[in-house]
C-alpha cells in the first residue's frame, strides 16, 4: 500500500509540472491586466493538438511541434490580448465573458479541424518505461517534468532579474507607481501574455505526449489552472509552482485509493476548502476580500 | 402591476396564436419550447447579473439540480408534477446555499467558483447511482398530466406551461426591480461601498438574487425532465445550459428583462435552423464568435441598442 | 456618543492610524484637521464599517462597533459623507434618499425625504439623475442629504466644502450650522480650511501621521505651534 501512495505521490508530482506551467500562464496575465483569460486551456489544447498533427501527419516526434506551437499558441496568445484591451467598459467582468467566448471559438475550432475523437500519442519511445529508484513512469513524463522546471527556473531568472520581467512583478504589484517608473503597462501585458503562451506551449505538447487529448479537454485545464492559483494566492509565483504539484499528487492519490471518476472532484473539493477556509490561498499575502 | 397595451397583445398572441398556427408542426413546436427554455435560464442568468452583479458559468449546477429533484420526487415519492417542479426550484436554491461564502469575494472568483461547483454536481449526479441511476440515467420520468381533457404532455401543451413559467418569470423580475431591493442592487451596481454605509446588507440582497436566479433556473430544468421524460448527468449538466444562455443574455441585453428572452429565440432558432445546417459539429463556433463581437462592440446587447436607434429616429422625425 | 480607544488601522507595514483614543459627544460638533494622508478618511473608514482596525476599540452609544456588522452601523446612527461624491448612479436623487432611508431607518416615509431635499436644496433635482445631471455643490449636498435620509445621530461629513466656490461654500456653512440645530445632530467633521473649523466647531482633533497630536477649543488647538508646524508645513490647503 505505501509502495502505492509513494509511486502515486511520484507521478502526481511528475503531472504537477505540466499543471504549473498552465497556471503561471493564467497568474502572470491576470497578475498584470487583472483579467482570468478563460481560453488558457484552450491554448494548451492548441499546443498538444499542434503535437498530434506534427505525429499523425508528418510522422515526426511530437517534440517537432514545439516550435509551431510556440508560433501559433503565442499568436492566439496575443490576439486575446487585443480582444480584451478592446473591452470598454466593466473589464473585470466582461473579459470573462469574453474569454470564455474566445475558449468556445477554440475548442469548436479543435472540434471541426480534428473531430471529437480522443487522441494520444503513438510514440513507443515516449511510452517507454523509465525507472527512477523504486518509482515508474513513461519517458515523456520524466522528459517533460525536466522541461517544466528548468522553464519555471527559467521564468523565476527572468522575472527576479531581467528588466521586462521586473516590469511585469512592479506592474503586477503596483501599476500607478510602475508607470511613474516609466513603465509601459502595455508593453508588459502583452508580454505577459506571450509569456503565458510559451509555458502553454510547452504544456500543450507534454499533455499530448503523455496523456490523450480531446477539444472539450481545454476548459477543464482552464479550471484546474484556475483551482491552482486559489490554492497559492493569487500573486504568488513560487505557491503557484507548489499548488500545481499539490494538485497533481491530489489527482494522482484519488486515483490510486479511490477511483478514477473521483480525480476532478478531488480539486475542486480542494479548491471550494481552500475558498472558504483561506480566502487568500496557502502562499498569498493579499486580501481579496471585497 | 403595469402591463402596456403591446405587452398585452403578445401575450394573447403567444397563448392563442402560436398554439393555432403552429401548434400542428411539431418541428417547429419542439424548436420553440427548447429555444424557451433557454430563454427561461437566460432571463435567471441575467437576473443575477443585472440585479446581482454576478456573472456565473455555473447555472447548468441549478439546472440540474431542479431537473434531478423534480425526476425523483415524482418517480419515487409520487408527487405530483408540478409541485414537484417547484421543489425541483427549490432544490436548486438548497444546492445554491453552498455558494454563498463566495459571495463575499469580488470580481472573477464568484464566477470561476461557481463553474468548479457545477462540475462538482454533474459527478455526484453520477457517481451515487444508487439514487440517480448513475450515467445511465432516468428512464421513464413521468410526463404532463391531462388537464380538463387536454393533454399538457404534447408540444403544445408544454409550450403552454414554459410560456406560463416564463411570464411568472418576467412579473417576478419586474417586481423585484421596481421594489425598494431592486433600486438598492442597482444602486450597489456603481457604489457598493456607499450603499452599505447607507444601510444596506450587500451579501444578504446578492444571495437573495442568487437564490431566484438559482431558484428560476431549477424550475426551468425540472420543465426540462418532464418534457423530454430522461435525465442523465452528462445531459443535466451540459456546458450548454450555460453557453446557450449567456450567448442569449448578451445578445438580446443582459440589462433589460426581455432581452434575454427575445435573444434566445433569435439565437436559437438561428443557431439550429441555420449554422447547425451549414457546420454540423462545431456550429457553436459561431456562438462563441457572436459573444466576443457583442461584447466588444456592444456589450449593452442589441435590444438597448434598438431602442436607442428607434428613439433617435423618434427625436428625427 | 462616539468613542474611539486607542484605534489602529495598518496596511501591511504601514500605520494609518496610531493609537487615536477620541470622543464626539451628542450634540458636539468636533473637526479632524491635518495634512493629506495623516490618517482622517481611515478613521472614518474604520468608524463606517469600510476597513478593519487592527487594535483598539470603537464605541457608539457604549456598543462595541467592531461587533457590530457594516450595514447595521446605520441603522444606528452613524451618517457618513464621501470626499469624492459617490452619488448612486442610477438612480435619481430620490431614489437615492429612498434607498437610504430605507435601508438606514427601516421604512420609508415620503414627508421625511421632502424634508430632507428642502433642507437641502434639492427639491428641484429630486427626479434628475444623481450621476450625470447634477453639479458639483449638488452632489456634496446630495452627499449629506442620503446621510440625513438615514436619521443619523452623528454624522461624518469628510470634505463636504472642498472644491466649492466661495458662495457655495458661505451657503454650504450655513446649511451645517443649521442642520446641526434643526437635526440635532453630533457632527464629525474633516476640513482643512482652519476659518470654517473656527467658526463651526466645538472642539478640533488635529491628526499627523496616524497619531493625534491635539484635542481641544479651536483657539487652543490652533494657538498651538507643534500643530501649526505639522499643519501649514504639510498641507498646501
Amino acid at each position: 500500500m505505501s509502495e502505492l501512495i509513494l509511486q502515486a505521490l511520484y507521478s502526481g508530482v511528475l503531472q504537477g509540472g505540466s499543471y504549473a506551467l498552465i497556471a503561471l500562464g493564467l497568474a502572470l496575465v491576470f497578475g498584470t491586466m487583472k483579467v482570468i483569460n478563460l481560453a488558457h486551456g484552450e491554448l494548451v489544447l492548441l499546443a498538444a493538438y499542434m503535437a498530434y498533427m506534427v505525429e499523425s501527419k508528418l510522422g515526426l516526434s511530437p517534440l517537432f511541434a514545439i516550435p509551431l506551437a510556440l508560433v501559433l499558441v503565442c499568436t492566439c496568445a496575443v490576439l486575446v490580448y487585443f480582444l480584451v484591451s478592446l473591452i470598454r467598459k466593466d473589464r473585470e467582468l466582461n473579459s470573462l465573458i469574453l474569454t470564455y467566448g474566445i475558449g468556445i471559438i477554440l475548442t469548436n475550432a479543435v472540434l471541426l479541424i480534428w473531430s471529437a475523437d480522443v487522441r494520444s500519442t503513438s510514440s513507443a519511445w515516449f511510452q517507454d518505461a523509465v525507472v527512477v529508484g523504486p518509482f515508474y513512469s513513461m519517458r515523456s513524463e520524466l522528459l517533460f517534468f525536466v522541461v517544466a522546471s528548468v522553464l519555471m527556473a527559467g521564468l523565476w531568472w527572468w522575472l527576479s532579474r531581467s528588466w521586462y520581467g521586473r516590469a511585469v512583478r512592479a506592474v503586477s504589484s503596483n501599476r500607478d507607481a510602475a508607470k511613474l517608473m516609466g513603465i509601459n503597462p502595455r508593453t508588459t501585458e502583452i508580454v505577459s501574455f506571450v509569456v503565458a503562451g510559451i509555458l502553454a506551449s510547452f504544456a500543450g505538447v507534454a499533455i499530448f505526449s503523455y496523456g490523450v487529448i480531446q477539444p472539450a479537454f481545454g476548459h477543464a485545464l482552464t479550471v484546474k489552472a484556475f483551482i491552482i492559483t486559489v490554492l497559492a494566492g493569487i500573486g504568488s509565483i513560487p505557491g503557484v509552482m507548489v499548488g500545481g504539484l499539490l494538485l497533481g499528487i491530489a489527482e494522482a492519490l484519488t486515483v490510486t485509493l479511490a477511483s478514477s471518476a473521483l480525480q476532478e472532484l478531488v480539486g475542486m473539493a480542494l479548491f471550494l476548502l481552500v475558498l472558504f477556509l483561506m480566502p487568500n490561498g496557502l502562499f498569498g499575502a493579499k486580501a481579496r476580500r471585497g | 402591476m403595469y402591463v402596456s397595451k403591446t405587452g398585452l397583445a403578445v401575450i394573447a398572441a403567444a397563448y392563442v396564436a402560436v398554439p393555432l398556427l403552429l401548434g400542428s408542426n411539431n418541428y417547429v413546436m419542439s424548436l420553440i419550447v427548447a429555444a424557451m427554455i433557454i430563454g427561461g435560464i437566460a432571463l435567471a442568468w441575467a437576473l443575477l447579473g443585472n440585479l446581482g452583479g454576478m456573472v456565473s458559468f455555473g447555472h447548468s449546477a441549478f439546472f440540474g439540480v431542479g431537473a434531478y429533484v423534480s425526476a425523483l420526487l415524482t418517480m419515487k415519492a409520487g408527487m405530483p408534477i408540478f409541485a414537484a417542479m417547484l421543489l425541483g426550484g427549490v432544490g436548486a436554491v438548497v444546492a445554491s446555499l453552498v455558494m454563498l461564502p463566495v459571495l463575499r469575494l469580488k470580481g472573477p472568483y464568484f464566477a470561476l467558483a461557481i463553474l468548479a461547483y457545477a462540475h462538482i454536481f454533474k459527478i455526484i449526479a453520477t457517481e451515487w447511482s444508487s439514487v440517480t441511476g448513475g450515467s445511465a440515467g432516468l428512464a421513464s420520468v413521468p410526463r404532463f398530466p391531462e388537464l380538463m381533457g387536454f393533454d399538457l404532455s404534447g408540444k403544445t401543451g408544454s409550450y403552454l406551461i414554459i410560456l406560463t413559467v416564463l411570464l411568472a418569470f418576467v412579473a417576478a423580475y419586474r417586481a423585484i426591480r421596481a421594489s425598494h431591493y431592486g433600486i438598492a442592487l442597482r444602486a450597489m451596481h456603481d457604489s457598493e461601498d456607499a450603499t452599505r454605509v447607507v444601510g444596506v446588507n450587500s451579501t444578504l440582497l446578492k444571495a437573495l438574487m442568487l437564490f431566484v436566479s438559482a431558484f428560476m433556473t431549477g424550475v426551468v430544468g425540472a420543465f426540462n425532465v418532464h418534457y423530454i421524460n430522461f435525465l442523465e448527468p452528462d445531459y443535466a449538466f451540459s456546458g450548454l445550459w450555460v453557453t446557450l444562455p449567456i450567448v442569449a443574455a448578451i445578445f438580446g441585453g443582459y440589462r433589460t428583462i426581455l432581452g434575454p428572452l427575445v435573444g434566445a429565440v433569435t439565437v436559437y432558432l438561428v443557431d439550429q435552423l441555420i449554422f447547425k445546417s451549414l457546420i454540423p459539429s462545431g456550429h457553436q463556433l459561431v456562438l462563441g464568435a457572436l459573444l466576443v463581437a457583442m461584447i466588444i462592440f456592444s456589450p449593452g446587447g442589441l435590444m438597448p441598442l434598438l431602442r436607442k436607434d428607434s428613439r433617435r429616429k423618434h427625436a428625427a422625425a | 456618543m462616539l468613542r474611539l480607544e486607542d484605534l489602529s488601522v495598518r496596511f501591511g507595514g504601514l500605520t494609518a492610524v496610531n493609537t487615536v483614543s477620541l470622543s464626539v459627544g451628542s450634540h458636539e460638533v468636533v473637526g479632524l484637521v491635518g495634512p493629506n494622508g495623516a490618517g482622517k478618511t481611515t478613521l472614518f473608514n474604520a468608524v463606517s464599517g469600510l476597513v478593519k482596525p487592527s487594535s483598539g476599540r470603537i464605541l457608539f452609544d457604549s456598543v462595541d462597533m467592531l461587533r457590530t456588522p457594516l450595514h447595521r452601523r446605520a441603522r444606528m446612527g452613524i451618517g457618513r459623507t464621501f470626499q469624492v461624491p459617490q452619488p448612486m448612479h442610477e438612480l435619481t436623487v430620490r431614489e437615492n434618499l429612498i434607498v437610504a432611508q430605507r435601508f438606514g431607518t427601516g421604512a420609508v416615509d415620503a414627508r421625511k425625504i421632502d424634508e430632507v431635499l428642502d433642507f437641502t436644496n434639492l427639491t428641484d433635482k429630486a427626479e434628475r439623475h444623481a450621476a450625470t445631471e447634477l453639479a458639483l455643490t449638488e452632489l456634496k449636498a446630495l452627499e449629506v442629504a442620503k446621510a440625513l435620509a438615514t436619521n443619523p445621530k452623528l454624522l461624518m461629513l469628510d470634505e463636504v466644502l472642498a472644491g466649492l466656490e466661495t458662495n457655495g461654500k458661505r451657503r454650504f456653512m450655513g446649511m451645517l450650522k443649521e442642520l446641526h440645530e434643526k437635526f440635532a445632530v453630533g457632527i464629525l467633521i474633516i476640513e482643512h480650511d482652519i476659518e470654517t473649523i473656527s467658526n463651526l466647531c466645538h472642539r478640533v482633533a488635529v491628526l499627523n501621521f496616524g497619531e493625534l497630536i491635539a484635542d481641544g477649543t479651536p483657539d487652543e488647538v490652533f494657538r498651538d505651534p507643534e500643530v501649526m508646524k505639522s499643519y501649514t508645513g504639510a498641507s498646501d490647503a
